[in-house]
């Protein structure tokens, strides 16, 4: 199934603009295809069981039109641009999708989904908040009730050894492309804010082995290629859920700074925990997907002091600013968004106190703001600049 | 928009001594700290009822004090102080005008910020919120207000149930949930213990957890009621006599409002006398949270003549005979098997006819018990927990059932500034037109 990328970064571009290319080219092939909702997808549970994952992703440039009449417009408008999309067809080459519990917008929207989208097989995965010892355990069972329901549609049992096949291929996957965020840690940055979107982007969207392969490319094109000349610039770090268009970075980077850094659930959130081997793969799985994705939707608590609750929180977008040298962060929440919303003071004055700005912005998954984003973005990097 | 708050004449009696309750319930929390009692901010069906009773902690509901604010109408003063925080508007209003009474109060030193209604809330020694299908907000909630009361130490348990879903018998999978939750419901134990340096009465958590069966089965009892002609008692009503089933659950206070509710509306049928003048439509409150600052609005439908014998909203409890709960000697594996089973136990019906939900189900069996004319539902901007999926309702409910007709109504559930009563009453009547000419064709 692996394909090599000559040219990394214009296959990343064609598959960031033609969404789900690969897998409709596989599809003609006798592939399967599974979409997964979010960062909570357990995309090693579906490798396994011999299907391609593709990440779920709207069209920020599409307007939600066949939507409205099935869901509230008070559910979150990234999932609703999503469902949208799937309704129009844009997903009809998948054998499926599965749902994680992400938050109330995915929990509460999952009959809207399974009734009104025209796939063969649809799950709903019920992904708890909280992360401790209980929380594994029910976890795991919960990804085994998955996993039987992929076999059956499937006709094929998953083994061990597949898992474990699966879990080795997907943290190859996480290492290459962390490999690859390295090379923006330098000044400049070898990989622009854009780049680095459409990679991940495209990333998303094919077989694992695939993937790596075209992030390998990447890699060995932009070691070659001569850095740029501009001087200094300001380094952004974008931090959000599911950002998974040019447009905010486009901003940024025309503005005159490089966004050199994200806490982004297609980004780094995605790309920088493991999964343990452990004797029996599904343990590692299941606390990968609870314990290792800092994500709002995930409670986290060492039951300490306050500040040590900040530190498990927030700690590692500090850490992220000191490696990737930030001087400052954007703050990009979709509305209508409980789990990031009710973060933003906490996450906001955690971040500022060690120095680091933050823009808070609370805007839809659409292209058609961009006038009102500019300006905000615009008069921050005037403020960092000074 | 209506800007002085117009009173809501309640038909019951019960339903009038509930204010006093409620008042009482947020009074308990200041006295508790008067006493050196243990006072835990929590939220409503987060399954510790009779954990907190039976080690004698007092619960401050956030959701009850944020509808308190509300309905008097003062609860903008905090929406605009969590709003200078950061805290967006479109986020859980109910959260967001409690932090900013939490916010206003410690910037207060800990006196209660000015005009905070009945007296204000008492600061929390434990928040205990919980991770569950029902709402982000339950573990969001308390680590933003954790935020300002660094010092409260916070607890949160994951008590889930099984998602629906037509491939998978539910009996397959409620065993996981079940025992997650009895594990969560030990931490939550653990934590409180640790914290408040009380041991559990486990003989006391035992006759509690046997209060709440015999309180669910009575309410049950009595709700049905409601199912005389003309109904006794009405959604209006029923979002304060629901108080003492989602405030005070394991209290021998609560059973005994329902007993009393239960007499009165008795009485109320053997007297035939209902909510409006002429019952011309009966309603049910599909689904939804209220505009607590608009109550009067269910007056203004009494008035048409509709009236609501039945709600989905706030009747969070079942017969427990009807839910097959297995037997256990372990209280914490009741409440949870309770509490799945709630859920749950729409399933079958669901499975049985072909393109349905347990939620519509449960909207069909309302319709036809209670004699229903139309179906009304509430959608709050604030709040995805129950007003997310229900345009899905409201089309499967005309697909598998019957062309009933519905109305869905825009608003909030604390923000005001969403509410023109002007355009609410406009499309309450056009509503009624609706029911009026769906009546002369079934006739």
């Amino acid at each position: 199934m692996t394909t090599a990328h000559v040219n990394g970064m214009a296959t990343a571009e064609k598959y960031y603009t033609q969404y789900g290319l690969r897998a409709r080219e596989l599809k003609a092939q006798g592939q399967r295809s599974i979409g997964y909702l979010s960062a909570l997808g357990p995309v090693e549970v579906i490798t396994a069981a011999g299907l391609i994952p593709v990440r779920l992703k709207g069209d920020v440039s599409e307007a939600i039109t066949k939507a409205d009449a099935h869901m509230e417009t008070i559910v979150c408008p990234f999932v609703r641009n999503v469902f949208d999309a799937v309704l129009k067809g844009k997903y009809g080459y998948l054998d499926g999708i599965v749902i994680p519990h992400l938050c109330d917008s995915t929990s509460r929207t999952y009959d809207t989904w399974s009734y009104n989208i025209d796939l063969p097989y649809s799950h709903f995965l019920n992904v708890p908040h909280v992360t401790d010892d209980p929380s594994v355990e029910f976890f795991k069972a919960i990804l085994r009730v998955f996993m039987k329901s992929l076999e059956k549609l499937t006709g094929s049992t998953v083994s061990d050894d597949a898992l474990a096949a699966a879990v080795k291929a997907h943290n190859q996957n996480r290492q290459k492309m962390r490999e690859l965020y390295s090379l923006r840690k330098g000044n400049p940055p070898l990989v622009s804010g854009a780049e680095m979107t459409k990679v991940l982007v495209a990333a998303m969207s094919l077989p694992v082995e695939e993937s790596t392969s075209l992030i390998e490319s990447v890699i060995k094109e932009v070691r070659v290629k001569a850095a740029s000349q501009d001087g200094k610039r300001a380094r952004i770090m974008l931090v959000g859920d599911q950002i998974d268009d040019v447009v905010v970075t486009d901003i940024i980077e025309k503005a005159g700074a490089w966004l050199v850094m994200d806490d982004t659930s297609i980004g780094s959130k995605m790309y920088w925990g493991d999964v343990d081997v452990t004797p029996d793969p599904m343990q590692g799985i299941a606390e990968r997907y609870l314990r290792k994705l800092p994500l709002a939707t995930t409670y986290v608590d060492p039951q300490k002091s306050y500040d040590e609750s900040l530190e498990a929180r927030f700690g590692h977008i500090r850490k992220y600013a000191d490696e990737f040298k930030v001087d400052g962060v954007i703050l990009f929440i979709y509305k209508y968004c409980d789990p990031y919303g009710f973060e933003v003071p906490a996450m906001k004055s955690f971040v500022e106190s060690s120095g680091t700005p933050v823009l808070y912005l609370e805007d839809e998954y659409s292209a058609s703001t961009v006038a009102r984003l500019k300006t905000r973005i615009e008069a921050f990097l005037e403020i960092i600049a000074q | 928009m209506a800007d002085d708050k117009k009173s809501r004449k309640l038909a019951t009696e019960a339903a009038t001594r509930i204010p006093r309750m409620v008042r009482a319930n947020t009074a308990a929390t200041l006295k508790a700290k008067e006493e050196g009692k243990t006072v835990a901010y929590t939220f409503i069906v987060c399954w510790m009822d009779e954990i907190m009773r039976a080690m004698d902690i007092v619960p401050a509901w956030g959701e009850s004090y944020s509808g308190i604010c509300a309905a008097k109408r003062e609860s903008g003063k905090f929406l605009e102080k969590a709003e200078a925080e950061n805290f967006s508007r479109s986020l859980c209003t109910y959260a967001t005008c409690n932090l900013g009474f939490d916010i206003w109060r410690e910037e207060l030193g800990g006196a209660m910020p000015p005009d905070a209604p009945w007296g204000g809330m008492a600061r929390p020694d434990v928040i205990l919120g919980s991770a569950q299908m029902l709402c982000d907000p339950r573990f969001k909630w308390p680590q933003a207000t954790q935020h300002y009361l660094q010092d409260v130490p916070v607890f949160v348990g994951g008590v889930y149930w099984p998602p629906w879903d037509p491939n998978i018998d539910q009996r397959e999978v409620e065993k996981y949930y079940v025992k997650y939750a009895v594990d969560e419901l030990r931490e939550a134990i653990r934590f409180l213990e640790k914290h408040t340096g009380r041991k559990m009465d486990w003989d006391k958590l035992a006759e509690l957890v046997d209060l709440v069966d015999r309180t669910w089965n009575l309410f049950y009892e009595t709700y049905e009621l409601r199912r005389a002609l003309p109904t006794p008692m009405d959604t209006g009503d029923a979002m304060n006599t629901m108080v003492p089933l989602a405030f005070m659950l394991a209290t021998q206070e609560a059973y005994d409002f329902y007993k009393d509710l239960n007499t009165e509306l008795k009485a109320k049928i053997e007297r035939k006398e209902g909510v409006a003048e002429e019952e011309k439509y009966r309603l049910l409150w599909g689904a939804g949270l209220p505009s607590w600052f608009a109550l009067s609005d269910f007056q203004y439908f009494n008035s048409k003549g509709a009236v609501f014998p039945v709600e989905r909203t706030y009747r969070e409890a079942q017969a427990i005979e009807g839910l097959e709960i297995p037997k256990t000697n372990d209280p914490l594996e009741h409440i949870a098997w309770r509490w799945v089973k709630y859920y749950t136990h729409w399933f079958d019906k669901a499975r049985a006819r072909k393109g349905s939900l347990p939620e519509v189900e449960r909207l069909i069996e309302y319709i036809e018990n209670y004699k229903i004319d139309g179906v009304v539902f509430h959608q709050a901007f604030s709040c995805r927990t129950w007003h997310a999926g229900i345009i899905l309702q409201a089309e499967i409910l005309k697909k598998v059932y019957r062309d009933i007709p519905v109305l869905i109504m825009e608003g909030d559930i604390v923000d005001i500034s969403s509410y023109n009563e002007a355009d609410t009453h406009n499309r309450i009547d056009a509503f009624i037109e609706t029911l009026e000419a769906a009546k002369a064709k079934r006739n």
